[in-house]
């Protein structure tokens, strides 16, 4: 078996092969897909994620090959990844998507990979942002996550992407009032593609008038409505230049730009890798050493109750898991045996959650945590105290 | 170790024919079957059908020939070598004469399939050839 | 369903005879088997005045060539002059095309088609594609001379010419060139542009779509104008059900759907401001002809009677020329087995008595050997045998819409014509078939009965004598093919393109392609400028690469 350091270089050297079979290994969380990611872990960061979702018929494939074409041009490395819905029934698919992207599908510069949503329901499949992962870690400047429609369900690429484009076609119409809330929360900006039809201009309005309506957004704030024809280029350019200086202000996606610091970190982005209910909430560990975490969220349609605001046990989650490292991290089983938390103040949908633990005192058997739970303007969103037991014993497959 | 993900299969056409029933209820066939389908429509250049196995890291590659454009596989089969892709397996289907297709399975071609080939036998004849591929990486790493 | 008939018989003493039989029926063996057509209508086992009675004749059939025209466009149909028979020809260079043509016009064939290799279709020159694919499929026609060689002594002024070429029409400018290079005014040339259905390439993509669709969709409007008014004689438009039912749509599907493509293109060029009375006379139709007998017949019938309507009320039309539906059928090569490949005789003359029963203008049969290969001489000389046959043998000819009146063909027509108009709603109610198409509603109905086809043959439940039953051991070695064109043919071929190109007046060439380019970016009528550009030397591959560059590369719309 190659030993995945290799790996990590032979993919960032730009053997695209390597790269397909390393992906294919977190696709599938196969044996090697740990190793893998804990490989190219120390070099994600760098890669700019913009998803794009809409309901068929909008044109994303015409639009994702116009928008690669651009980027491409400016020089950027781009890869693709392309969601196809898997059958019901069979759990088969057809992944045609990429496909439809047309002549950028053979550009040295570009590298596309299709995944079947295998019944994830989100708009994503389960182990995508795993998968984005090691595009990031390849070294690519873009990462272009093409998702399935645009129901109220998939809104998963709000986790993945930190640009999110929703793509529409003109003539909306009622399609404008089925844009249902999530969607809203979600999109970053509205394109109107085939813009050079008649009810372009109409789906345009329409749309500003809808986001107009949302309460709780400056005027200044609403997303953008942008307008391209994606088969003649006409206002691509213009996505792509809004898309790269988004980038240049957006938080880099887990801010490291180097190595793990000690081993204290690397071991504990080995923890978080196999964290299956971090995973699932969509967490995202930002930093971790002896005795510290901090750990982020984007707070998604699916963590808020049942009037409107963030659920608790979410943001008790965030705090937990990085309470989890943060005591774990001198190499032996710690468990929290007792906390106390106050809320402070209520959490919307699409808002960024980040979770610092710091150790305040440990002996032999006992560790005492605080966490403090913070929106992305500094609030104090909430606080939690633990106290954990250290068992002493060592952690698995750490030995 | 024994992998439970589905066989990953690219669907395609080389050359210039056009005609593509027989492919579309192909891949339709092979989805309900329960595998994963990379479906393109035809006249695909021979270098960008090699990218697209590499980046899908397929399988099996399917080629649906109907006018003699199954005298481009042996380029196929030699373009893929050349990126480092032999182990992808690669069936022929639609009209070949029997001279042709002496030649081809002489080329490395896995199988060919004739108009009235069953579509269950196509079918089986991918995931077997998806468990020889995948055992032959295995062995290999 | 009980209609009154015309029989001064007791309704009750019908009835009784009805039960009788029904009963003495349901007592034999194999009773209980259901039958069902293609297009899903199920077939009973017996046909009767109650199903069709016969009255309101005038109304529902009407006499030959008279309004709605269900048994026939003209009044004497192939009584007063056979069917023509069109065999597609295409291989190898023109010369071989010449040589096969004028076989086949010898041994009975009545008019000239030519199929161009694939790399024509796709828009090049031998000299830009791999050599391998020159020639194998079609003839390699690229200019002026390749045509004059391909039509060397056929006296085009008099035999009708099919070209299967799909836009910008390349070859009918090629044509037309040849033409007037033997003083031959435009105005004797008869024949039919094959392949300028663009909506049916882009969906079913039997054909190669040059251009992207909207570019494709301007340019045939272009080209049936200058036709009407230049060609006269000449059929700029056939609107390809064949495409639709190879691709696996069902005989009732592919109707609908070339009826829908019809009226989009009668739109489109109402939209320009034509005449109707002056276009729809020159549109005709082409479809497959499967093995399903009478539901090929009655899928005919119910289409004619249709179109009748469709032309005379809702476009208006008021030349009677405008009402006909005119046709052109192809034996369907779907149905034709590589196993035991001779039975394919017996199912084409099947075929082709459907499409003669079903009342069309020209037929073409097609050789046994078709699945193994580029069909043989001997091959190629059956299938216009059978032709022959059926006509002088069986003496097909000698009555008008011979199956008019039977119970069965009758309910049958009106069946298929209320699914086929069903279909046709629904592509209106979707807006239209342009539209239709670009959701992929049309794309995903052909994929699902194609794969519903194949899932029943599978099962068992179609049988395929060869197949799927009645299967023999066979060398597959047998059957003899046709070889390659002879490499040393296809060479010459590229060096005469070479020895044209450094030959003619290059710019001439250039300034006629200009011209094509600035009419493709304006609105002057483009087919104008092709012709001009094939008259001033331009070959084909230069005439389709400017347009790919002002109209944009055909890409179709795979759905599965």
């Amino acid at each position: 078996m190659n030993a995945p350091v290799t790996l990590a270089e032979r993919i960032r050297g730009g053997d695209r092969r390597a790269l397909a079979r390393a992906i294919t290994a977190v696709e599938n969380e196969t044996g090697e897909a740990a190793s893998i990611r804990t490989a190219l872990a120390a070099h994600l960061g760098r890669a700019q994620v913009a998803g794009i979702t809409g309901p068929p018929g909008a044109g994303k494939s015409t639009l994702v090959n116009a928008l690669v074409k651009v980027l491409v041009g400016y020089g950027r490395r781009v890869a693709v990844i392309a969601v196809d819905p898997s059958s019901p029934v069979s759990g088969g698919a057809v992944l045609g998507d990429r496909v439809r992207m047309g002549e950028m599908q053979g550009h040295d510069a570009v590298f596309i990979r299709s995944l079947a949503a295998r019944g994830h329901l989100g708009g994503l499949s389960r182990t995508a942002a795993q998968v984005i992962d090691v595009l990031d870690a390849a070294g690519f400047d873009d990462v272009l996550v093409e998702t399935v429609g645009a129901g109220q369900s998939e809104v998963e690429v709000a986790k993945v992407a930190a640009h999110r484009l929703v793509v529409c076609p003109p003539g909306l119409g009622d399609h404008v009032q089925a844009i249902k809330a999530g969607i809203l929360e979600i999109a970053d900006a509205f394109v109107v593609n085939k813009a050079d039809l008649p009810d372009a201009a109409r789906t345009e309005r329409e749309l500003r008038a809808m986001l107009a309506l949302r309460t709780g957004v400056a005027p200044g704030a609403q997303p953008p409505v942008l307008k391209t024809v994606a088969t003649t280029g006409e206002g691509v350019a213009a996505l792509a230049d809004w898309l790269i200086a988004r980038g240049r202000q957006a938080p880099p996606r887990a801010a490291r730009g180097s190595p793990p610091a000690s081993d204290a970190a690397a071991l504990l982005e080995r923890l978080f890798a196999r964290d299956a209910f971090a995973r699932h909430l969509g967490l995202e560990l930002l930093e971790a050493g002896e005795g510290r975490a901090a750990v982020r969220m984007r707070v998604g349609p699916e963590h808020v109750n049942f009037w409107g605001s963030c659920h608790g046990g979410a943001i008790f989650s965030l705090a937990d898991t990085a309470l989890g490292l943060a005591c774990n991290s001198h190499g032996s089983i710690a468990a929290l045996i007792d906390s106390h938390m106050t809320f402070s103040v209520a959490v919307q949908a699409g808002e960024w959650l980040t979770a610092r633990a710091e150790e305040v005192s440990r002996t032999r058997k006992l560790g005492v945590y605080r966490m403090e739970v913070r929106r992305e303007d500094g609030v104090l969103v909430a606080s939690l105290t633990g106290t954990v037991y250290r068992t002493g014993k060592p952690l698995p497959g750490e030995a | 170790m024994t992998e439970q993900r589905p066989p990953k299969v690219i669907v395609t056409k080389i050359g210039f024919d056009g005609h593509d029933r027989g492919s579309r209820v192909v891949a339709a066939y092979l989805r309900d079957a329960g595998m994963e389908v990379v479906y393109t429509p035809p006249w695909q250049e021979i270098a960008v059908v090699v990218k697209l196995a590499t980046e899908e890291d397929a399988d099996v590659i399917g080629v649906s020939s109907l006018a003699t454009d199954h005298r481009l596989v042996p380029k196929l089969m030699a373009a893929l070598r050349a990126a480092g892709l032999e182990d992808v397996q690669v069936i022929v289907g639609g009209i070949v004469p029997p001279k042709d297709e002496r030649e081809l399975l002489e080329a490395g071609v896995a199988g060919v399939f004739h108009p009235g080939a069953s579509l269950a036998a196509i079918a089986d004849a991918v995931r077997a050839l998806t468990r020889k591929r995948r055992a032959q990486l295995e062995g290999s790493t | 369903m009980n209609k009154p008939i015309n029989k001064p018989v007791a309704q009750t003493e019908l009835e009784q005879a009805e039960r009788r039989w029904r009963t003495a029926f349901d007592a034999s063996p194999g009773a209980a088997r259901r039958a069902a057509n293609r297009s899903g209508i199920e077939v009973k086992p017996l046909y009767t005045p109650q199903d069709w009675s016969g009255e309101r004749y005038l109304e529902t059939l009407g006499y030959p060539g008279e309004f709605p025209h269900t048994r026939g466009i003209y009044p004497s149909m192939h009584r007063g002059r056979s069917w023509t028979q069109r065999q597609l020809i295409g291989l190898g260079v023109p010369e071989d095309y010449n040589a096969r043509l004028k076989e086949l016009l010898a041994h009975g064939a009545s008019a000239v088609s030519l199929i161009p290799c694939n790399s024509v279709f796709r828009g090049y020159d031998a000299d830009e594609v791999p050599e391998e694919l020159l020639g194998t499929c079609g003839t390699v026609v690229n200019t002026v001379d390749d045509m004059t060689r391909a039509l060397a002594d056929i006296p085009i002024d008099r035999i009708s010419c099919a070209l299967n070429d799909p836009s910008p029409f390349t070859l009918l400018a090629l044509v037309l060139a040849v033409a007037k290079r033997r003083g031959i005014a435009w105005t004797k040339i008869t024949g039919t542009s094959n392949q300028s259905d663009c909506i049916s390439h882009f969906v079913a993509n039997h054909m190669f779509f040059r251009l992207a669709l909207p570019g494709a969709r301007r340019v045939l409007v272009d080209h049936i104008a200058f036709c009407n008014a230049q060609v006269p004689g000449w059929n700029p438009l056939s609107v390809v059900g064949q495409h639709m039912q190879q691709a696996g749509a069902t005989p009732a599907e592919a109707m609908a759907f070339t009826l829908a493509s019809a009226i989009q293109y009668a739109e489109d060029c109402q939209a320009r401001g034509m005449d109707v009375d002056v276009f729809l006379p020159r549109f005709t139709f082409f479809f497959d002809i499967s093995v399903s007998f009478f539901e090929e017949i009655a899928k005919f019938r119910a289409g004619r009677r249709i179109w009748a309507k469709i032309a005379r009320e809702r476009f208006g039309a008021k030349d009677p020329k405008a009402w006909r539906f005119k046709f052109h059928g192809q034996t369907s090569g779907v149905d034709l087995t590589r196993q035991q490949p001779l039975n394919n005789i017996a199912r084409v003359a099947v075929q082709a008595m459907a499409g003669i029963f079903g009342g069309l203008q020209s037929l073409h049969t097609d050789s046994y050997d078709e699945v193994l290969s580029v069909p043989t001489a001997e091959a190629a000389r059956i299938a216009v045998a059978t032709q022959n046959v059926l006509r002088e043998e069986a003496q097909l000819t000698d009555v008008i819409d011979p199956l008019g009146g039977s119970y069965y063909l009758e309910a049958l027509t009106d069946q298929m014509q209320e699914k086929i108009e069903s279909i046709v709603a629904r592509i209106d109610a979707a807006g239209g078939m342009y539209r239709a198409v670009e959701q992929g509603l049309v794309q995903r109905m052909i994929g699902d009965s194609a794969l519903a086809f194949q899932q029943r043959v599978e099962r068992g439940e179609q049988t395929v004598v060869g197949v799927n039953a009645y299967q023999a051991e066979e060398d597959p070695d047998e059957y003899s093919v046709l070889e390659y064109p002879h490499r040393e043919r296809i060479i010459a071929q590229i060096a005469r393109l070479a020895e044209y190109k450094a030959q003619r007046a290059n710019a001439a060439v250039a300034r006629a392609l200009d011209g094509l380019a600035r009419a493709a970016q304006g609105s002057d009528n483009v087919m104008a400028r092709v012709v001009e550009a094939a008259e001033a030397g331009a070959t084909h591959g230069e005439i389709c690469a400017v347009l790919r560059r002002e109209l944009g590369f055909g890409q179709p719309l795979a759905v599965v």
